[in-house]
């Protein structure tokens, strides 16, 4: 009961259909194929047509850029984005640990961003590194940080014509990095509550803070406002400020199920950190 | 030739592994429809109106209106109250009210989308407490007690609770647990040879001919059961079977061409049958040194709408609600709890693991209120060969728990980690002792199975008959090595194949951990009356189950032997709890067992490794809810079980204490290594964080709860 399905061979050739038809994109059908499956022998039924662009070769691969970004199109996998050399940090973390091994190699960034679910891996470290998505549809193409393209849970930006193109990383720096997926398993786990943060120190002064929360709210949560709270402070003045910053992270969550867990640990994890950070001589990953 | 102490590579394996076997649904009959069982969706009212759509050429309605005058609308398992189809009225959400069959099952389903049903909805009863307080009025007779029972042991508990220094309460609570078979249910209906034929995935094809041939009026004997290479079963698919045979056969008998059911992953997540969730309330009296005088415990269970084969499972878990311990005093009542969710039925254990679960944490409680080392505690109290049972009955056979203890003891390095590792500091070592009752309880073979198995001999080959079926556990490497072993020759040269009822006698269901105890021993003394017939080139025996002497058992005040002999177990894991977010990581798991004899330690690894896991995904993260009569948890992304990543390597060992009625001294040993790595975790759990916890489930969110 597939309304219409159509397997177009160029990008050109998808915007094309995008803009005269809708149809949805599926590459990896990780997210849609579950989503909308009719039951055991049985097609799976989508109420909107569909097109399939796993095999377009434009919307492959990874690059990095002379300035240091990184680019990741729209159908680059989990597994792909894991094996990466250039690729941030928290970002290769994150794709390393989604889902079971088949589904790191089908699943693509694209469709992760597109699902929009509050408990998706990606999005929650390309947010906290300010990470930028880019559209397109015929005419041209359209660039806004990713923290504003997905608008809640299973909502985005995306206009009827366009389609996901790719996705910039900017350059990243930072002293000490963190993250932490807690899923409801060890492995093959969807995320129960997650959090990646990172802390710049130069002369003993917090010169660049960030913290990104996943399945903590509708959305990713960043929060400039808390962040702030914590940016140009002295070290030795951390342990002040942290209370004020920690309450005001915890306005900024808002998670609907399991609230004490995710706020209890989702504080305790950012105090951990920050107060590691701020203790530690050099420059680390802390766990 | 086969030795019984080889270790081989079992029957099964490659066949499986290549994706050859045949399951249910890779079935293909010519002219074959399918059915989809439309459903209540409420969890307790009338039936008002159905409202059909208009069913195209060859699409069908089957409801309870199509079963024949002289048939009955009941599923005869133990009791004979779960209807076939829901007439009147509906008592849990997911019950059958029809089925539709056609030959498109994308058309069925949009025909069910299609079926408008009203109801008169009632407010429905879905917790033991809910029941307990007749919320929405009784829903079972007076009292909402499908079953109950009592058993009493030593000095009246109410005269030795009063002169208790003290009275220690509490209550300790699990939940539902989903099979998660890999292969779903699934069953075919058609006709062969003139006989209504049952295709199943299932372990009892005998209970299937028994509980649903009354739906038309017909005896056992007038329909063929036929199992079909069945992946996963762990007790879901004891009686749950019937519940997918009896429509099939309904729809059968006016269709008359081959029809087939298949759940989907998620429908048998939502719509079958679950473990018991309990509740076990104890009111344990101790002398001012913490010493037991008297236990006081009410066990509840979670029966959901229909009894099914909850009695059996509530006997026992009052049989096992001791432990593996001889108080001077007991009584333990039990009650099997009316409630508007889907029926709980067997799942491996069979009632045993939540009452011994609810002791051992107990236990724990109380050592840590008087200071002492659990072990230490537990031990004073092991049971002895000789020692009265809960049921009045005596412990006949050698028990070498300490020494198992000491096994267990030795490898984990138990008594220096307890005392290392302070209350709360982050990382903790518990211990647990378990048994189980082997097959049926009391004299349930004798007066109730009265199994028989056949061995026939056709030139150098010898095919075993009997109607145990293989599910994964390993069963039809252990049978036919148990005959080659005796014979003296190949596996090769000892057949058995997947029971089909018009074949093969009737040999008692694939349950109670009795197939290798009980049948394992009748295959044996086939095999050994056949080797007076090796120089006849065709030769068949027939042996027939003989009770052991010196069992007592009375089946109307439940005293006497509840069991033929116990398996027995002890378990240590070790977990380290992370602070910041309470991960648990578990560092080590040591297990001894005593099973008798193992017919084959690969087998017997394999059940150990396998029963502990899905123990500690029982106490850990497998939490499935029910609100309103809905489970919440509907998926294996939401309803999650262990992967390999989730617990390590684990230790294990065996004691050899053979067991004078198994086949080579073995015993049943199928669901024992179920029933207590769950408390050994809780406790070192609960030694970690310095906190007592009451229920399981416990995943990071539910700890949360409980750090201090």
């Amino acid at each position: 009961m597939v309304e219409k399905c159509y397997i177009p061979s160029s990008l050109e050739e998808a915007l094309k259909i995008r803009r005269e038809t809708g149809a949805r994109p599926l590459a990896g059908g990780s997210d849609l194929m579950v989503q909308y499956k009719q039951g055991i022998g049985i097609t799976p039924a989508f109420p909107f047509p569909v097109m399939i662009i796993s095999k377009l070769e434009e919307l492959r691969g990874i690059r990095q850029k002379d300035d240091g970004s990184v680019e990741i199109m729209a159908l680059a996998t989990p597994d792909e984005i894991s094996q990466c050399p250039f690729m941030p940090w928290h970002v290769k973390n994150a794709a390393s640990r989604m889902g079971a091994i088949a589904l790191r190699n089908t699943a693509t960034i694209g469709g992760n961003i597109g699902n929009a679910s509050p408990k998706g891996d990606l999005p929650q470290p390309l947010i906290l590194l300010d990470a930028e998505i880019v559209l397109r549809n015929c005419d041209e193409e359209r660039i806004m940080p990713l923290d504003e393209f997905i608008l809640g849970s299973k909502k985005t930006a995306l206009r009827d014509d366009e389609i996901i193109y790719k996705i910039i990383i900017p350059p990243v720096s930072y002293s000490y990095a963190y993250y932490r997926k807690i899923g409801t398993r060890k492995a093959n786990a969807i995320s129960k509550l997650s959090l990646s943060s990172l802390i710049t120190i130069e002369e003993g002064v917090i010169t660049d803070f960030r913290a990104a929360s996943g399945a903590a709210g509708p959305k990713v949560i960043r929060s400039r406002e808390s962040e702030n709270i914590l940016k140009g402070k002295r070290i030795d003045e951390v342990q002040d400020v942290l209370p004020s910053f920690l309450d005001s992270w915890n306005d900024a969550i808002s998670p609907h199920a399991m609230p004490q867990y995710r706020r209890n640990t989702t504080r305790r994890m950012l105090e951990h950190f920050i107060l590691t950070a701020a203790g530690m001589p050099e420059n680390q990953i802390i766990e | 030739m086969i030795r019984i102490d080889d270790r081989i590579k079992r029957v099964d394996a490659v066949s499986k592994a290549r994706g050859e076997a045949e399951y249910l649904s890779d079935l293909r009959r010519d002219g074959m429809l399918y059915a989809r069982m439309v459903r209540s969706t409420i969890p307790r009212g009338r039936i008002g109106n159905i409202e059909l759509p208009v069913l195209p050429e060859g699409y069908y309605f089957i409801s309870a209106k199509d079963i024949p005058e002289n048939g009955k609308n009941s599923l005869v398992m133990i009791a004979g109250d779960w209807r076939c189809f829901a007439e009147g009225d509906v008592r849990y959400v997911g019950e059958t009210i029809g089925l539709l069959v056609g030959k498109s099952r994308a058309v069925l389903k949009a025909l069910d989308d299609a079926i408008k049903i009203t109801y008169e909805e009632e407010e429905p009863c879905i917790s033991i407490d809910d029941s307990i307080a007749l919320k929405g009025g009784a829903i079972l007779g007076e009292d909402n007690v499908h079953c109950s029972l009592v058993s009493e042991k030593g000095e009246p508990v109410d005269d030795v609770l009063e002169r208790a220094d003290r009275i220690i309460e509490e209550t300790i609570e699990t939940g539902f647990q989903e099979h998660v078979h890999m292969e779903t249910n699934a069953a075919m209906c058609t006709i062969e040879d003139g006989k209504y034929t049952i295709y199943a995935s299932a372990q009892c094809p005998f209970y299937i001919r028994k509980s649903i041939c009354g739906l038309l009026g017909l005896t056992p004997d007038d329909i063929v059961v036929k199992q079909t290479t069945t992946g996963g079963a762990f007790g879901g698919k004891e009686h749950f079977p019937d519940v997918l045979a009896g429509p099939l056969l309904v729809a059968e008998s006016v269709i008359k061409k081959p029809i087939m059911l298949v759940f989907d992953r998620e429908e048998d997540m939502q719509f079958s049958v679950k473990r018991h969730p309990s509740k076990v309330v104890f009111r344990t009296g101790v002398d001012k040194d913490g010493n037991i005088l008297t236990s006081d415990i009410k066990v509840y269970y979670n029966v959901g709408a229909y009894l099914s084969s909850s009695y059996v499972v509530l006997q026992r878990g009052v049989f096992h609600a001791n432990g593996v311990y001889n108080f001077p005093s007991t009584r333990i009542r039990g009650y099997g709890m009316a409630t508007n969710t889907f029926p709980s039925d067997a799942f491996r254990g069979f009632g045993a693991p939540q009452t011994l679960f609810a002791i051992e944490t107990h236990m724990d409680h109380i050592a840590a209120q008087f200071g002492i080392d659990p072990v230490e505690y537990k031990k004073r109290y092991f049971l002895r060969q000789g020692d009265e049972t809960v049921t009045q009955g005596h412990i006949v056979e050698k028990v070498v728990l300490n020494e198992m203890l000491e096994q267990v003891a030795a490898k984990s390095d138990y008594y220096r980690k307890a005392a290392e590792y302070k209350r709360g500091s982050g990382r903790g070592i518990g211990m647990s002792f378990y048994n189980h009752g082997g097959a049926f309880t009391g004299n349930g073979e004798q007066a109730i199975i009265k199994a028989h198995l056949r061995l026939r001999k056709k030139g150098d080959k010898f095919t075993i008959l009997c109607g145990q079926t293989e599910m994964g556990q390993g069963f039809m490497t252990i049978l036919r090595k148990i005959v080659a072993a005796v014979l003296e020759t190949d596996i090769g040269n000892v057949l058995y194949y997947n029971p089909d009822t018009s074949l093969v006698p009737d040999s008692g269901p694939t349950a109670a951990s009795r197939s290798t105890m009980i049948v394992g021993r009748l295959a044996e003394e086939a095999a050994t009356l056949m080797k007076d017939h090796l120089d006849e080139d065709e030769a068949e025996v027939e042996t027939e189950y003989r009770h052991p002497e010196g069992h007592p058992w009375d089946q109307s005040t439940f005293k006497g032997d509840a069991y033929l002999g116990y398996g027995w177990g002890v378990c240590c894991v070790e977990v380290e709890v992370d602070p910041l977010t309470n991960e648990v990581k578990v560092d080590g798991i040591w297990s001894s067992h005593d099973i008798g004899k193992a017919i084959d330690e690969l087998i017997v690894h394999g059940q150990v490794n396998g029963g502990i896991i899905q123990s500690l995904g029982y106490a850990s993260m497998e939490k499935m809810e029910n609100r309103n009569g809905f489970f919440r948890q509907t998926s294996m992304s939401d309803y999650v079980i262990p992967t390999s990543m989730d617990f390590p390597r684990q230790e294990w060992g065996l004691v050899d204490n053979p067991y004078e009625w198994g086949p080579f001294g073995a015993k049943g040993m199928g669901e024992l290594v179920f029933n207590g790595a769950d408390a050994a975790y809780i406790d070192a759990l609960e030694r970690a964080l310095d906190t007592t916890i009451t229920k399981i489930p416990m995943p990071v969110e539910d700890i949360e709860g409980v750090r201090r």
